[in-house]
């Protein structure tokens, strides 16, 4: 870790009842400059923005957060007192990326929303490069008929083509994808030799 | 949980006679006087015992029965010991441990009976507790202004020398994020078991590099070895003379300079909140009192005033909260600065550590530190959420 991780002027949501162990939890957080909103109904992120969630996975129900794992929008941090598969299940299936054992200590606390921050942005990184590459295998047969018009004007061979085409994809800053769908498409003169 | 005893006394101010009464609590002194880092415990524990006996002396309403514990440097031991002072002995108060390994380890033990840990030693930050008084500085008050003091001075190339454990390897990780902000370089790192003493290598990699000043996070017989071999690099090669490439460290104090060979330091630097050659007024009563007490020889370090200023600080807390409970104590505390040793020392309420000042001091042929640059007191920023420029999130960089 090159930075080191700050979580100044960060809003996170707790949901969970108020006990004593929500208390410290919440002094712990506003200790690194969180701003904390304690409640125990589901959340609207559209009414209280947060950055970060930190949910009650042993009482947790699955309308307390308004998304299943892979879409969850925020780090999510599971406050776990059970062992039960199934509720270490359903804080995993809501995106948590990190546990806190309950009673909460304040040593895990920091660490905590450092993995599930890590954790989340990996995951939308990881989604981000799937959608990309399922974009680009959409777009293969269109690239073939791209090279096979190229190959056409050419009288070339495939590898011919599809260096043209990589090369006009670099002068008009665009993805091979595109070009190939602008050609195809007839927005772009089939180029004959470069 | 044991009472405190209680014991009728008397003060005579000229011709009037107080009834007070004193209170006397058990206070667990925690320290390790041999093993790796026995000097710096020795140091420790001398320092609580003389204020200890200063609380005897001075008439205070508030006395310690001390519950010495000595883990020998054997990290097992801390556990066993801070247990029964804790739910055997009555202490609810412990001054103690050295390593984060060990306060670390205690700390779900002061949780758990609700007890109070005093640290008072220079640590890596990235912990605030509410069951911890820490005395002892965190990076933003030794690290951060000895670069802000070097960088421009001495350049930005910089070798890195770590003990294979927390200390070294977060301060090392810091330095080189505070290298990287600076447009500076990191030439090299290298982190050596607590106790080795064979330095050949790392000096090698020294001559390599060439850096333009070492930071040096190792303790104990490791860091004296670097030191006296470093001294023998400079005598064949004058560009590592420590006026050219200093060695710098933030933890090694007056306590360790007796035993490391004679003169094999001289001239390298160290960062503490406290040198024995402060000039301040209540600097100069307390080495007379230290003087008085052990003979004119006896150095002073951070660690035995440090040690030292928190027993003071728990009897001012304790007398005015008339109790020895963590949430009376912390009270009392937080309420107003407090004249030390140290110089005026306030606890902040968010994190529980104390605004300390920055000290570089250069170690002399008398074996003590001429200060050659100071900072009043910094407040402590333990997980540096205000000392290091914020990144907006996402805040987590995806390594590729």
């Amino acid at each position: 870790m090159t930075r080191t991780p700050n979580f100044v002027s960060w809003r996170a949501a707790i949901l969970h009842r108020s006990d004593d162990s929500i208390e410290r939890l919440k002094r712990q957080l506003e200790r690194l400059g969180v701003t904390v909103l304690v409640q125990w109904k589901p959340l609207d992120l559209a009414e209280t923005p947060a950055d970060i969630v930190l949910v009650d996975a042993d009482q947790g129900w699955d309308d307390l957060l308004p998304w299943d794992g892979d879409d969850a929008p925020v780090p999510v941090v599971a406050l776990l007192g059970s062992e039960a598969p199934g509720r270490i299940a359903w804080a995993l299936a809501k995106g948590a990326g990190a546990i806190m054992a309950k009673p909460v200590v304040a040593a895990s606390v920091y660490p905590a929303l450092v993995l599930a921050t890590h954790a989340h942005h990996e995951r939308t990184a990881v989604k981000a490069r799937i959608a990309g590459l399922e974009e680009r295998l959409r777009l293969r047969p269109i690239v073939h008929d791209a090279m096979r018009s190229i190959m056409a004007a050419q009288g070339g061979d495939e590898d011919g083509a599809y260096r043209t085409l990589c090369r006009l994809a670099m002068q008009r800053r665009l993805t091979v994808e595109h070009v190939a769908a602008a050609i195809v498409a007839g927005h772009e003169p089939v180029p004959r030799a470069m | 949980m044991a009472p405190p005893r209680l014991i009728e006394h008397g003060v005579r101010v000229g011709p009037l006679f107080f009834e007070v009464g004193v209170k006397i609590f058990r206070v667990g002194i925690l320290y390790s006087t041999t093993g790796p880092y026995g000097a710096i415990g020795r140091d420790c524990r001398a320092g609580a015992e003389f204020a200890i006996e200063e609380l005897e002396k001075a008439g205070s309403p508030v006395r310690i029965e001390p519950v010495f514990g000595d883990p020998a440097g054997q990290p097992e031991r801390y556990l066993d010991l801070i247990r029964s002072m804790l739910r055997d002995e009555g202490c609810r108060n412990v001054i103690g441990t050295i390593t984060s390994l060990s306060r670390k380890d205690v700390i779900p033990l002061v949780e758990k009976y609700d007890g109070l840990l005093w640290y008072i030693c220079p640590y890596e930050g990235f912990e605030a507790n509410e069951n911890v008084i820490y005395t002892g500085a965190c990076p933003n008050q030794h690290l951060i202004p000895l670069f802000d003091y070097m960088l421009p001075r001495h350049g930005k190339r910089v070798y890195l020398a770590g003990a294979n454990y927390v200390w070294g390897w977060e301060m090392n990780r810091l330095a080189r994020e505070l290298l990287m902000r600076a447009g500076g370089e990191v030439l090299g790192e290298r982190c050596l078991p607590i106790e080795e003493t064979d330095v050949g290598l790392l000096i090698a990699d020294l001559e390599r590099h060439r850096p333009d000043f070492i930071l040096n996070n190792m303790i104990g017989p490791s860091s004296y070895a670097f030191l006296a071999a470093v001294k023998q690099l400079a005598a064949r090669d004058p560009a590592f003379a420590p006026e050219r490439c200093p060695v710098l460290s933030c933890d090694l104090t007056e306590c360790e300079l007796g035993e490391i060979e004679p003169g094999v330091a001289v001239g390298q630097l160290s960062t503490a909140s406290y040198f024995e050659s402060l000039a301040s007024f209540e600097n100069r009563a307390f080495k007379q009192r230290v003087a008085a007490r052990f003979g004119a020889g006896r150095r002073v370090s951070s660690f035995f005033a440090g040690a030292y200023a928190a027993v003071k600080l728990w009897a001012e807390a304790v007398s005015e909260a008339d109790r020895d409970d963590p949430a009376s104590v912390r009270g009392f505390l937080h309420a107003r600065p407090r004249q030390t040793v140290l110089g005026t020392l306030a606890i902040d309420p968010r994190t529980n550590h104390a605004a300390l000042p920055f000290h570089l001091g250069r170690i002399n042929a008398r074996a003590g530190f001429d200060i050659i640059a100071s900072h009043g007191a910094i407040a402590a920023d333990p997980y540096l959420v205000g000392t290091l420029p914020i990144q907006h999130a996402p805040h987590l960089r995806v390594v590729q």
